[in-house]
């Protein structure tokens, strides 16, 4: 396609307009505004974490001492181990969820295709911290699961069902809830980009439906699961509003000892930053890995 | 014979697929509910129909002032997103440089940033420059966030546009600038507008930075972070809470109806 375009007038005079030095104007701005206060204080972060600037007055030179505290520290590390099989298990969980729904969206022929996606993905678009204190006051000791229960006897006041909210459970449940409709739309995209003449292929070479697919459908959608998979487990992974509103402490997460690091308690930046950098490194190495699923297309596309 | 699933099968994924909206809506009806219930907690059995607790949302002016902040913090990060966003798209979609590769994945790159990570650097930066923290420095946070929104909606737009049109345009002796004003602009206005949304409802919703940056006129999800925390509050912040949905539900469903209708009457052709 590009090959075509390339060979058209159209694109022939598209190159001599480009002559037109105005590309630096056009992209000095967003630019500079990303250098100024995107990437130089990432670069800030970092220097805490090497102890060059500090919270301390004094000279200051560059140490590895937090570094090596942190990935010698058993503490640090099995949180953000216990943050990552948090966002395993919510992100695994919902693709498996959003795919038959995606797939009954992209496949089954309905005409009301759009509608039914706007349905599904609205809940999405509205605010994060109503959708977290809407599971609030479900969940709590009093709220509404366990008011319920009392009122129809089938359980005693004196005993609720406590381990509903401030849980690990809890925090997993909201953030699927949060994150749903979200993971619904990449799949859906691989799902309708699928050529259904390969299904029908599939069939008339004595395919079952089943056969067909496992051995079409489903590898052709594995870009749009991969995608999904990542657009959940990123911001889950460094999650730290949801867990501190319904988590308590055995749903604290690596985000929220980042938070106290940076708190007004026991403020501890050159720690608080090397926890930083650590799950900016990891979310960036997973991006850069997977980046190739992770095609702007593929969140545009609607 | 359908060849993507049986009578069976779409019956199945039907029934599922309105269960998943069942529950992502529940929590929505449930809320809804309770801010028309009388009764100081959130609990069964239901007790009675009030709007008290919409009467006093509307007398809070604590709450009415972080509405309002918010709204100008979104109004200002959101025109900011969507300059920014129009450079760059247009440089993205109609020139051609080295490193356009490297230049668009940092363009993008905000969207991937844990929130928590970007809300620090910014309150270290701005520690570091002695910035006191201020609306203007949530602006400017909001600002990075909204920025690869409103370059996810110009730029396929722009791709549909027919470039001869601008070119017509820059032949017939228009400047750049001119020929983005009459042609390009108007082309591209309903994407705009929708990028204008996208960056508005970000900044609006937006807690983890904010609450980095954030001075001491505090924003909405500011306040009801906090108001979350204190039971008391809780009827109240429901109330505020069923509005603010059913108004971002509105906002966001009819930008996307009117930014079809409007694309399909200026032809993407």
């Amino acid at each position: 396609m590009s090959i075509a375009a390339r060979a058209s007038p159209a694109a022939t005079r598209r190159r001599r307009l480009r002559l037109d030095l105005t590309t630096p104007m056009l992209l000095g701005l967003p630019l500079g505004w990303l250098a100024v206060f995107f990437l130089a204080p990432i670069a800030i972060v970092a220097a805490y974490s090497f102890d060059v600037y500090s919270l301390d007055p004094g000279p200051h030179g560059f140490t590895l001492t937090a570094w090596h505290d942190f990935l010698h520290s058993s503490i640090y590390l099995r949180l953000f181990w216990k943050s990552v099989k948090m966002s395993l298990i919510v992100s695994t969980i919902i693709v498996v969820l959003a795919y038959p729904v995606a797939y009954y969206l992209a496949l089954s022929g309905t005409k009301r295709k759009y509608v039914l996606l706007l349905l599904l993905i609205a809940p999405f678009l509205t605010s994060y911290l109503l959708r977290v204190l809407a599971w609030k006051v479900i969940l709590g000791d009093h709220g509404v699961i366990n008011s319920f229960l009392f009122w129809t006897g089938i359980r005693s006041p004196d005993h609720p069902i406590s381990q509903l909210l401030y849980s690990r459970f809890a925090v997993m449940l909201v953030l699927g809830y949060i994150w749903l409709p979200f993971v619904a739309l990449p799949i859906f995209v691989s799902l309708e980009s699928l050529d259904r003449r390969l299904l029908e292929a599939a069939s008339d070479l004595g395919a079952s439906r089943l056969q067909a697919f496992r051995k079409v459908t489903l590898p052709l959608s594995l870009p749009g699961v991969f995608a999904a998979f990542l657009f959940v487990f990123i911001p889950t992974l460094g999650e730290f509003v949801t867990p501190s509103l319904v988590g308590g402490t055995s749903g604290y997460m690596y985000g929220n000892q980042i938070v106290d690091l940076f708190g007004t308690g026991f403020p501890d930046w050159e720690t608080g930053s090397v926890l930083a950098i650590f799950l900016l490194g990891v979310v960036t190495v997973l991006t850069v890995v997977f980046a190739r699923f992770l095609q702007p297309r593929q969140v545009a596309a609607d | 014979m359908d060849v993507a699933l049986s009578r069976t099968g779409a019956w199945i994924l039907r029934t599922f697929f309105f269960l998943v909206v069942l529950f992502l809506y529940a929590p929505i009806v449930i809320l809804l509910i309770f801010s028309f219930n009388d009764s100081a907690v959130p609990t069964f059995p239901l007790s009675g129909f009030t709007f008290h607790w919409y009467h006093e949302f509307v007398d809070n002016a604590e709450l009415r002032g972080a509405l309002e902040t918010s709204a100008i913090i979104a109004a200002l990060s959101s025109l900011g997103a969507v300059v920014l966003g129009i450079l760059a798209s247009i440089a993205l979609t109609r020139r051609r440089f080295r490193g356009k590769a490297a230049v668009s994945a940092l363009l993008l790159s905000p969207l991937v940033i844990p929130y928590l990570v970007f809300g620090i650097s910014l309150l270290l930066l701005f520690h570091q420059l002695g910035v006191p923290r201020s609306l203007l420095t949530v602006v400017i946070g909001h600002i990075v966030i909204s920025l690869p929104y409103t370059i996810l909606v110009l730029v396929p737009r722009l791709d549909q546009i027919d470039v001869s049109l601008e070119e017509a345009a820059f032949d017939l002796g228009a400047s750049r600038l001119r020929t983005f004003r009459s042609i390009t602009l108007p082309l591209i206005l309903p994407a705009v507008v929708s990028a204008f949304l996208i960056a508005f409802t970000t900044s609006f919703d937006e807690y983890a930075v904010a609450s980095f940056v954030v001075g001491s006129r505090i924003t909405f999800p500011i306040y009801l972070y906090s108001a979350v925390r204190f039971p008391n509050q809780l009827p109240q912040v429901i109330a505020v809470a069923v509005v603010v949905l059913v108004v971002s539900l509105t906002v966001v469903i009819a930008a996307e109806v009117g930014r079809r209708v409007a694309e399909r009457r200026l032809g993407t052709e």
